[in-house]
């Protein structure tokens, strides 16, 4: 700026009038938290110069693979996760609804989870009748066994896939041991039916402060609570107040709320407004899969199911795919991912950025796709490509 | 004694919280706005748990890296846990030490509510206008972390003037002197107020008297200076005799601070466990860390009824060695331990622990506050080499 002497003074008061005018015109703000900056990120110029952490030992998962093309998707995983030799052991159970001489029993499944901390988990079918006249599906069980209260749907825009809308990046947290899904229903006179939908401070609260600690963590700037009070003024209105009283405990997120109707609508419209959303459990069912279909269908998008102790990694929208079983056409980006989540969770960064890295590139260059995508690619050509562009 | 005591602060507190200005006599020499500003409730809090931010097996954790060395230190941590495969996330909250307004305090405060735990080096409190709180006591006023604990226990590969000490320290945080209640009332006379409450005394008594009992400790010395302030320690001392009584099978004796100082320097290993008012616990605390080693190698704890606080034993800013690679991070790496063992990840921390001790006692890099030349990042990077070479046949979480 200043090497020509002769310019020297004009530059100068050139720049100190541009300086002034954005300043007065409150385009330029003046760094008033200069000490704030510093002290964050101050330390980084001494970090220790070791290699990234990859270590040798080896960490336990539980593996379901689920009705439907379930098995050959998670084949097509533990091939990835061979390739790219990731420390991790499966303890693989058989759990089923539809196939129940081969089941798994639910307790020693549970177990497992409980031991490992962590699972992958195929689609389990649900059958539309019930055979004891028990109304809870093997699924709920599950969930209600291990606690697993919220799921997660990070709905994210994947290079590469052709949809819409681009840029989609929202995460729907669904309340899922309660609300709709309580199997309390009975025939109080003939031809009357009653469906209980149970809404509960406690759950709800945790609920709400899960999808604030999960926008704190994740540098997210908003949540939207997406309920239907106007109409279940008490059920939904319990759940709102829920949220609207953990909100406090956060100032710097924003919080909003809307209506679930009107929440489609904007999904299919204009997506991009959302951030986080956190929902009871049948909007979030709904929804869920709603957003799913806005980037790519059922076989991209990943979810997880947490409790307290545990988490349970499975595809976001729950589709078993049964009329593909054998034909070699399923997508198995969604295992993946799920799989890449699980590494990310278990602090093994560098194989799940890997994993992450192949399946992007893959996508990206667009050539080796699955039916679902477009493509003419089968399952296997799909999973060579991933191990091929394993880096 | 409490109730007395409260029938005659509450309603004056009362009168302050709604912002009226009818306040008694007592008081009104004070200006309002001080008052209010200054003033903490120095009572036991009623607060309502929060759920904890556990999900799936990892949990958050607020981070206040402080002033001084704070940064630095937690930089480290953050550096140890990651090869350790801690499960556990930071959301860090720096607070601006400049700053006159408390906006980052309230929001860290906020943070550790929602997380039940926190991180935490010493934050500085440079304005010395009388409306500003000390952060520090500000912060576990909020939380009413009502006790803090301190293990002085030696590390045989540090030089230093005793060896074998094993000393629980165990402190009332909250009231006692560091009530914040300070007036001038005619010019030139000022008023320091220490408030010392049943309530508060029986709660950290206890947590004393039940350490002692699960941990299989022998003794409690309770430290008081009765001799002089014969209400106000008396009280705590009465407090403790009484309590003493329901825990037969462990001794339990007093010491006056004065004579317990001395007898710290002469003959340290007579204590067990120490239970005491709040500036008792900041000078007994220091002698101690001095006695084993300086402030870079002890942990501090603070435990309310919901909340707990985890910070290097003494609380030192370390302001003149900030950002010249020889501050002693072991005393924030032993502080992020017992986090880790509150968490219940008894197995990472156990892993750490044995870096630090092999660090520490086997390898003997010592930083220069303990008599070595080695840096910050030597130690941490001594530390990183022997978690991997621990954990190298099997996973992080099975012991």
């Amino acid at each position: 700026m200043c090497t020509d002497p002769a310019g020297h003074f004009g530059s100068m008061a050139a720049l100190g009038k541009n300086f002034f005018n954005l300043v007065a015109r409150g385009t330029l703000s003046l760094p008033s938290h200069h000490a704030r900056c510093l002290h964050g990120s101050a330390p980084n110029e001494n970090s220790i110069q070791a290699p990234v952490s990859k270590p040798k030992s080896r960490t336990k998962c539980t593996l379901i693979p689920g009705d439907g093309v379930g098995p050959e998707l998670m084949y097509s995983m533990t091939e990835v996760f061979k390739a790219a030799g990731v420390p991790i052991d499966f303890e693989q159970f058989f759990f089923s609804e539809v196939n129940q001489l081969m089941s798994a029993p639910l307790e020693d499944v549970a177990a497992s989870i409980r031991k490992n901390g962590i699972c992958l988990k195929g689609i389990l079918s649900t059958p539309d009748y019930s055979r004891t006249g028990e109304l809870q599906t093997l699924n709920m069980k599950l969930r209600r066994e291990l606690d697993l209260f919220a799921n997660v749907v990070h709905v994210r825009s994947l290079p590469g896939v052709k949809s819409r809308h681009t840029n989609i990046d929202t995460v729907i947290i669904r309340e899922q041991i309660e609300g709709e899904y309580s199997a309390l229903e009975h025939e109080t006179v003939k031809g009357v039916v009653e469906c209980l939908k149970i809404v509960t401070q406690r759950n709800s609260a945790r609920i709400a402060k899960f999808a604030f600690d999960y926008a704190t963590k994740n540098n997210r700037k908003k949540v939207t609570a997406v309920h239907k009070a106007n109409i279940m003024k008490l059920g939904d209105g319990l759940f709102l107040r829920s949220c609207q009283e953990i909100a406090k405990l956060y100032p710097k997120i924003k919080f909003e709320s809307m209506i679930v109707d009107n929440c489609t609508m904007q999904m299919v419209s204009n997506p991009r407004q959302f951030d986080v959303c956190v929902m009871p459990n049948l909007y979030g069912n709904i929804v869920d899969n709603l957003a799913a279909g806005l980037v790519g269908g059922a076989g991209v998008v990943a979810g997880a199911s947490y409790s307290s102790k545990c988490v349970v990694f499975e595809p976001g929208a729950r589709h078993t795919f049964s009329e593909a079983v054998g034909k070699n056409v399923a997508n198995p980006t969604a295992m993946l991912l799920c799989g890449t989540k699980m590494l990310n969770h278990v602090n093994l960064q560098y194989y799940g950025d890997m994993i992450r890295g192949a399946v992007d590139r893959v996508l990206k260059a667009g050539k080796v796709r699955t039916k679902d995508l477009g493509g003419q690619s089968t399952t296997n050509e799909f999973t060579f490509a991933i191990i091929n562009n394993l880096k | 004694m409490a109730s007395r005591l409260s029938s005659r602060i509450l309603p004056l507190l009362r009168s302050t919280n709604a912002g009226q200005l009818t306040l008694s006599r007592t008081a009104a020499s004070a200006s309002v706005s001080e008052f209010d500003m200054q003033h903490k409730n120095p009572f036991a809090k009623k607060v309502i748990a929060i759920p904890k931010a556990e999900y799936g097996g990892r949990h958050s954790v607020t981070m206040l890296p402080g002033g001084g060395i704070g940064p630095e230190l937690m930089n480290y941590v953050r550096e140890v846990f990651r090869y350790a495969g801690v499960p556990v996330d930071f959301e860090e909250c720096p607070i601006d030490p400049q700053s006159d307004g408390n906006e980052d305090l309230e929001y860290a405060i906020t943070s550790i509510r929602r997380n039940g735990v926190g991180l935490k080096g010493n934050i500085e409190t440079r304005s010395l206008s009388r409306g500003i709180l000390s952060r520090n006591v500000a912060l576990r006023n909020e939380l009413d972390l009502f006790v803090n604990v301190i293990r002085c226990k030696s590390f045989p590969g540090v030089k230093s003037r005793y060896q074998d000490i094993d000393i629980m320290l165990i402190r009332q945080n909250t009231e006692g002197e560091y009530a914040m209640l300070e007036h001038e009332s005619v010019p030139g006379v000022v008023e320091s107020m220490k408030i010392v409450t049943a309530e508060n005394s029986e709660r950290v008594i206890r947590y004393a008297f039940e350490y002692a009992q699960k941990h299989g400790r022998k003794k409690v010395t309770t430290i008081h200076k009765a001799n002089i302030m014969k209400l106000s320690d008396g009280l705590f001392l009465e407090t403790s005799k009484r309590v003493a009584k329901h825990f037969p099978d462990i001794e339990h004796d007093s010491m006056i601070i004065d004579n317990c100082c001395m007898q710290l320097v002469s003959n340290p290993h007579q204590f067990d466990v120490m239970v005491m008012t709040n500036l008792y616990g900041t000078i007994v605390s220091n002698v101690l860390c001095g006695l084993i080693g300086g402030a870079g190698l002890i942990s501090g704890r603070n435990y309310g009824d919901h909340y707990a606080v985890f910070e290097p034993g003494t609380r030192n800013t370390g302001t003149a060695i900030a950002g010249k690679n020889i501050a002693n991070p072991v005393s924030m790496l032993n502080a992020a331990v017992d986090m880790l063992e509150h968490l219940g990840h008894q197995n990472h921390a156990n892993i750490i622990l044995q870096a630090i001790d092999k660090t520490i006692n086997e390898d003997h890099i010592h930083t220069p506050d303990l008599g070595g030349q080695a840096t910050s990042i030597d130690v941490v990077q001594s530390v990183v080499k022997h978690i991997q070479e621990l954990t190298k046949d099997k996973n992080w979480s099975l012991n």
